[in-house]
């Protein structure tokens, strides 16, 4: 289908108030519940401050306004909370790039209902670890971060509002040169609009108060469409020049996510000797096979007898790493949940990440873009 | 339904934040708790299955023993229970309790019986020290320059090993310490003393050593069989300028530690022989004090599993694991985290401190 640019906001006011950018998206799911279109939304919520994100099922749309707003220090993922928890509902979900990646990924291999989902997408320029957040606000902004009550990514910034109102920002060029910021997986993440979501929305291009939103799919134009006749959003065309500046916000992103993506995978790419050091501290929790969406087998390879080498200090990286990096490289969406996950700060995800980008390069396959399997697919190679 | 909750791992003394996944009230997984200051979302293995505890062996009805254990019902439990407490002086009753009891637990059970006056009570909860210890930040472990590990700290506890790791990253120096057998903690550090015994850790502490356990350095000691090397070693490296942290065994062993007398293993077996009834929450004293235990009259057992000394008792108290009640344990650094009732017990389990108060109310007393 043609893509579709909108602008949108909420009819509600208390929805288009406490929502981020006029509450469009918060509309769309209450329009989606109070149909009965869906038996839930998952959502974040926020918990104790501003660096809790906590996933959360709204199944009246009543309670959607907990889960109102944005939050850039929760990298969640809903992929495998959805196939390994809530397959059986119809549901909506708010997705950044890595969670409709998962998700696609997932919906191919049978582990998702594609028609049991709406996928409304988040522009994301990365998130923050929730420690890391609050000590660069500590740091760079010499800022209780307990006082820290909202905070926002926007113009290369990270801007953090306070109890007593007044704002403060750093630019997240800094941050990230003494290793704050964004996580290093976002840095290097080049989708930055989920185009593989139904609709995409976020507040480049935006005017205030009003969600700029990219349509990507029928249901996501049906959508859309039905929301305002129902009267739940309100729509207006944007301008040539405010999609002219998302676009040129976008490959900015791209262009300096490809510029991480040197630094990381090729200048700064752990050595033979690095790397041994690292298999050395494994201790074969399988926290990195848990946290990967695709590692969906209910039977895992790497726990069948002839794998078997509790007896010793640590796991063959060759039988432990490389067995999974041999079913799963090659659809690595590159989210980072294994290297978050890791007890043992292995950096996992550049090695995942480098095999599927060159698996890319070989064979034209996008990892979590992609609409067919990868090629020579077979289960045991996901 | 489903909910994502936050918890405290009950699996050991680090006291990771977990994330419990619940639907329709069951907890059915875990989730990354990366907003949690200890673990940042990273968890081992028996954390992220910490779940399957409140559904493995549960005890979820009242049993009282004739001719075996037969199912029965709060009344008669309790009435059993109290007119048993009431029929002994009080120097033969006994009081053994775990280490994974809240704090609030604790206090409960000591004002029991401190109104009975009950004076063999006690937590048997691995070797511990029982000095008084000071807390320790585990940023200040990530920040050490010196770290000096006593045990396999990494591969048995590894929320605390990372931060060794991170001080690795750092430039620290690592010195690992552990009886003979290659361990995950050894290859990871940049020497590694292997001794026979524990008892002679201190005599491999050299001049070298010793002037390198400065305030920015860490000594963790784990691992250690007997509670007078652990004692030993605690005081010995006290007397440096190095911060020490013990590593206690359960989850709450350091809170129990700071309320309740610490039984060593010769001083259970010691209150095993001495006392006639047994109240016991949460142990399971049975599979390795078999002969101590069959000194005694009467067993009560409290607890959330089943295990071979509920299957011994004579009556059987249905309680509750961590997820199902509201108090604080208090992890190996000393760092006290609060916990929330998330799910209700199954069957007709009770909150522990209810069937302590309870129990008391039977028996005439007002806590």
């Amino acid at each position: 289908m043609e893509t579709q640019f909108l602008l949108a906001k909420a009819k509600d006011k208390e929805l288009a108030k406490r929502g981020e950018c006029g509450g469009a998206i918060s509309a769309l799911f209450k329009y989606l519940l109070d149909q009965g279109l869906v038996d839930g939304v998952l959502n974040l919520r926020q918990g104790v401050d501003i660096y809790d994100g906590i996933p959360t099922l709204v199944e009246d749309s009543e309670d959607l306004m907990e889960t109102c707003g944005s939050l850039h220090c929760a990298p969640t993922m809903f992929g495998d909370l959805i196939s390994n928890y809530l397959s059986d509902m119809r549901l909506a979900v708010s997705v950044k790039p890595c969670d409709a990646m998962a998700i696609r990924e997932l919906e191919k291999r049978h582990q998702i209902n594609e028609d049991n989902l709406f996928k409304i997408g988040l522009n994301c320029g990365g998130v923050v670890m929730p420690l890391i957040a609050q000590k660069m606000i500590d740091i760079f902004y010499e800022v209780d971060p307990d006082d820290v009550v909202k905070e926002e990514i926007d113009k290369g910034k990270f801007i953090i509002k306070l109890k007593d109102g007044s704002h403060k920002s750093v630019e997240i060029d800094e941050l990230e040169d003494q290793g704050f910021g964004r996580r290093i997986n976002c840095q290097r993440c080049e989708l930055k609009v989920p185009r593989n979501a139904d609709l995409a929305g976020g507040n480049w291009g935006a005017e205030p108060g009003w969600t700029f939103i990219e349509v990507l799919t029928d249901k996501g134009k049906k959508l859309v469409k039905d929301a305002k006749k129902s009267g739940y959003i309100e729509v207006k065309i944007p301008s040539e020049k405010a999609i002219g500046m998302r676009e040129k916000i976008e490959n900015v992103m791209i262009k300096l996510a490809h510029k991480f993506q040197d630094k990381y995978l090729e200048e700064n790419y752990p050595d033979t000797e690095n790397w041994d050091e690292y298999w050395n501290r494994c201790i074969k929790c399988y926290a990195c096979r848990d946290a990967c969406a695709l590692c969906f087998c209910k039977e895992c390879d790497l726990e069948k007898d002839f794998y078997n080498d509790e007896n010793e200090v640590v796991p063959d990286p060759l039988t432990f790493q490389g067995i999974r990096m041999s079913h799963a490289c090659f659809s690595c969406v590159n989210c980072g949940q294994c290297e978050d996950v890791c007890p043992m700060e292995i950096p996992l995800a550049v090695i995942f990440h480098k095999m599927q980008k060159r698996y890319r390069d070989k064979t034209g396959f996008i990892a979590g873009v992609s609409e067919e399997l990868p090629p020579l697919y077979s289960p045991e190679k996901s | 339904m489903m909910k994502v909750a936050h918890s405290i791992c009950p699996s050991c003394s680090v006291g990771c934040g977990v994330n419990l996944i619940i639907k329709d009230n069951e907890a059915v997984g875990t989730y990354p708790y990366k907003r949690h200051p200890v673990n940042e979302g990273k968890t081992c293995r028996k954390g992220r299955e910490c779940f399957k505890i409140m559904t493995e062996n549960r005890l979820k009805e009242p049993l009282i023993k004739e001719d075996g254990l037969k199912l029965s019902n709060w009344e008669d439990a309790l009435d059993t229970v109290a007119s048993q407490i009431k029929s002994y002086p009080s120097h033969e009753i006994g009081i053994l309790v775990s280490g994974n009891y809240t704090n609030q637990e604790y206090e409960t059970l000591k004002k029991f019986a401190d109104a009975l006056g009950i004076r063999n009570i006690g937590c048997h909860t691995g070797s511990v020290p029982s000095s008084n210890l000071e807390t320790v930040a585990l940023d200040d472990v990530e920040k050490s320059e010196f770290i000096l590990i006593i045990g396999d700290v990494i591969k048995k506890y590894p929320l605390l090993g990372r931060r060794v790791i991170l001080a690795q990253e750092n430039g620290a120096e690592i010195l690992a310490v552990d009886e003979p057998d290659k361990t995950l903690t050894g290859i990871n550090s940049q020497e590694y003393i292997q001794v026979e015994s524990a008892s002679s850790i201190i005599d491999e502490v050299d001049d070298i050593i010793l002037e390198k356990l400065s305030p920015q350095s860490t000594v963790l000691i784990s691992n250690l069989e007997s509670e007078d090397d652990f004692e030993k070693i605690v005081k010995f490296f006290e007397q440096s300028d190095a911060k020490i942290i013990p590593v206690f065994q359960d989850c709450n062993s350091r809170g129990a530690v700071n309320i309740l007398p610490v039984l060593s293993s010769d001083d259970m077996k010691g209150m095993l022989e001495r006392v006639k009834l047994l109240y016991i929450l949460g142990d399971d004293p049975a599979p390795h004090m078999m002969e101590s235990i069959k000194n005694l009259d009467f067993i009560i057992s409290q607890g959330y599993l089943i295990n071979k000394t509920t299957s011994i008792s004579d009556v059987v108290l249905p309680g509750s694991c961590w997820a199902e009640k509201t108090g604080s344990f208090t992890n190996t650094t000393g760092e006290t985290q609060e916990i929330s009732k998330i799910v209700d017990a199954p069957g007709a389990a009770l909150d522990d401190q209810i069937i302590i108060k309870k129990i008391a109310e039977k028996i005439g007393l007002d806590l």
